[in-house]
């Protein structure tokens, strides 16, 4: 029998329960509080943590419900250990402790990024690795070498300032287009052109190339930006929005394919809230079918913060015998990737 | 016949404690205002040696300060909601016992107050065991005389979860945020 795990996930602004039975999804219940959020034009943690207390215990019932099946069926919970803001980490990580303390069933205290990877697994069979991820959020953006989801993940790069998603809600902000500003960049650069404005592609001088090739920096391309509408008041928002997106997938989608060329391995998983995005999605398709690259680009419900990747990366650890966490772990906020469960 | 278990992280200690038909079976704490999210699952641990079968949870709702408070209601709804019983909330402040020879009382009416951080205290008053006035957070010098250096206790918490069922966190503080439009 597959084991059956619950993953609950509360690193950031949405308090997400996943089901999953070995690789089948069972369950993804997501509760935001974004709305909250949107009139600070960014995440507030205290309000993010208040609002994962009281959100947190009907979204286990609405899961369990939606995969009609009984708490007491479940072998073992996951949950987010960190990366994340600590309060909202926290939350977390107490509910599932008490509930595997209530169940008597082991709890693995997982890394957030490996499991953005790891969801890819509830929609493909065969394995994924060895591969390439790209990790974009508003929180992160990584380059990994995953050679063992449950063992062995490298990091090769990460961002140097502004996470990817960080720099389209400080953009969408200055336009005042809402928050988050993802979707609504997302949508205003269908108006507009990608070639319109020449904005800069951070850390793709050739001294960069050697030195940092898989580092990322978005702070001159949202100065860049910022300085563009200040000296063009009568700017057309949608060949700003899509001039800026084109910088910020193009010089992802760049590094991500150096990195599959350098380590000589054709496989690429594109996972994290920005992995939404419709511009990444096309170009990136575009990109690895010109160079011979597997691509995996989970859902878009997969793709941003959720609870079935963390219960995914669960089932993938009780399967592969790894041993869960130690009676009593504390959440982690900087997690290194290369952590992939806590022991 | 019930059995609860009792869990406060209102204050710097993690509290946990069993109490069966009203007689203490188990009662330990954890001092440390950022251990709260270990401390609670090593002391849980423990508490179920003494007695497998729990037949409710009873749950110090504050006032206290944010991340440990949540911290061990957010492990104690969760618990319960695993065994499939119920939880009670009690209001933090009321858990403290006070003797009025041990607390050298001249009358039957006192100030208990707990660290808010901040420089200011979470307080309660009460009149012959009843709370009066509170729970409330303010700076010291605005309350004229209490009671501190004081914890909730295991056996009174599980008393007051006869007469009191608190179903929020009491915070009394807003979150600190301004919005974008009031920024200056």
């Amino acid at each position: 029998m597959q084991p059956l795990v619950l993953g609950i996930e509360t690193s950031c602004d949405e308090t997400a329960i996943g089901i999953v039975r070995g690789r089948t999804l069972l369950a993804n219940e997501i509760a935001s509080s974004v709305d909250e959020h949107a009139r600070f034009g960014g995440v507030v943690p205290e309000i993010a943590a208040r609002a994962h207390l009281e959100a947190i215990l009907p979204s286990i019932q609405r899961a369990v419900k939606a995969a009609g099946i009984s708490l007491r069926d479940i072998d073992a919970v996951a949950v987010t250990a960190g990366p994340g803001l600590i309060g909202a980490l926290l939350v977390g990580v107490a509910s599932a402790s008490g509930l595997a303390q209530g169940l008597g069933r082991p709890l693995y205290g997982v890394n957030h990024l490996a499991s953005h990877v790891s969801v890819d697994y509830l929609t493909h069979s065969d394995p994924l690795e060895p591969t390439i991820a790209l990790l974009v959020s508003g929180g992160h953006s990584s380059l990994l070498q995953v050679d063992d989801i449950t063992g062995s993940i490298t990091k090769l790069g990460a961002t140097m300032d502004d996470a990817a998603g960080e720099a389209f809600d400080k953009i969408a902000r200055i336009m005042g287009v809402g928050f988050p500003g993802g979707p609504a960049i997302d949508v205003l650069a269908k108006s507009g052109s990608a070639t319109a404005i020449d904005f800069p592609r951070g850390l793709t001088t050739s001294q960069d190339w050697q030195s940092r090739p898989f580092d990322f920096s978005f702070s001159g391309l949202k100065t860049a930006v910022a300085r563009y509408l200040e000296s063009t008041p009568d700017y057309a928002k949608g060949d700003v929005a899509a001039s800026f997106q084109e910088a910020v997938v193009d010089v992802l989608l760049l590094k991500a394919l150096a990195a599959c060329k350098q380590t000589g391995i054709d496989s690429l998983v594109i996972a994290g809230g920005v992995a939404a995005n419709s511009r990444l999605r096309e170009l990136a398709v575009q990109r690895c079918e010109k160079a011979g690259i597997q691509l995996r680009i989970p859902a878009p419900a997969l793709c941003t913060d959720n609870g079935a990747m963390v219960a995914a990366l669960g089932s993938l650890l009780v399967s592969a015998g790894r041993a869960p966490a130690a009676e009593a772990f504390d959440a982690d906020s900087s997690m290194p990737v290369t952590d992939i469960n806590l022991r | 016949m019930t059995i609860s278990l009792a869990i406060d992280t209102a204050t710097s200690r993690t509290i946990v404690g069993v109490v069966d038909n009203g007689v203490v079976v188990f009662e330990e704490f954890h001092e440390g205002a950022t251990d709260h999210g270990t401390a609670i699952s090593k002391l849980v641990a423990r508490a179920l040696k003494s007695t497998k079968l729990i037949d409710q949870v009873v749950i110090g709702m504050g006032p206290g300060p944010f991340t440990g408070l949540r911290v061990g209601i957010t492990f104690a709804q969760s618990f319960a909601l695993a065994r499939s019983i119920p939880w009670i909330g009690v209001c933090s402040l009321d858990a403290i016992p006070i003797d009025s020879t041990t607390n050298n009382l001249s009358a039957d009416e006192y100030t208990v107050a707990i660290d808010a951080r901040r420089k200011q205290i979470y307080w309660a008053s009460y009149k012959a065991g009843v709370r009066i006035k509170g729970p409330a957070v303010d700076k010291p010098e605005e309350i004229p005389t209490y009671i501190t250096n004081v914890y909730p206790d295991i056996e009174k918490l599980v008393e007051q979860s006869s007469v009191q069922n608190v179903r929020e966190p009491i915070y009394l503080r807003s979150p600190d945020a301004i919005p974008t439009a009031e920024r200056t």
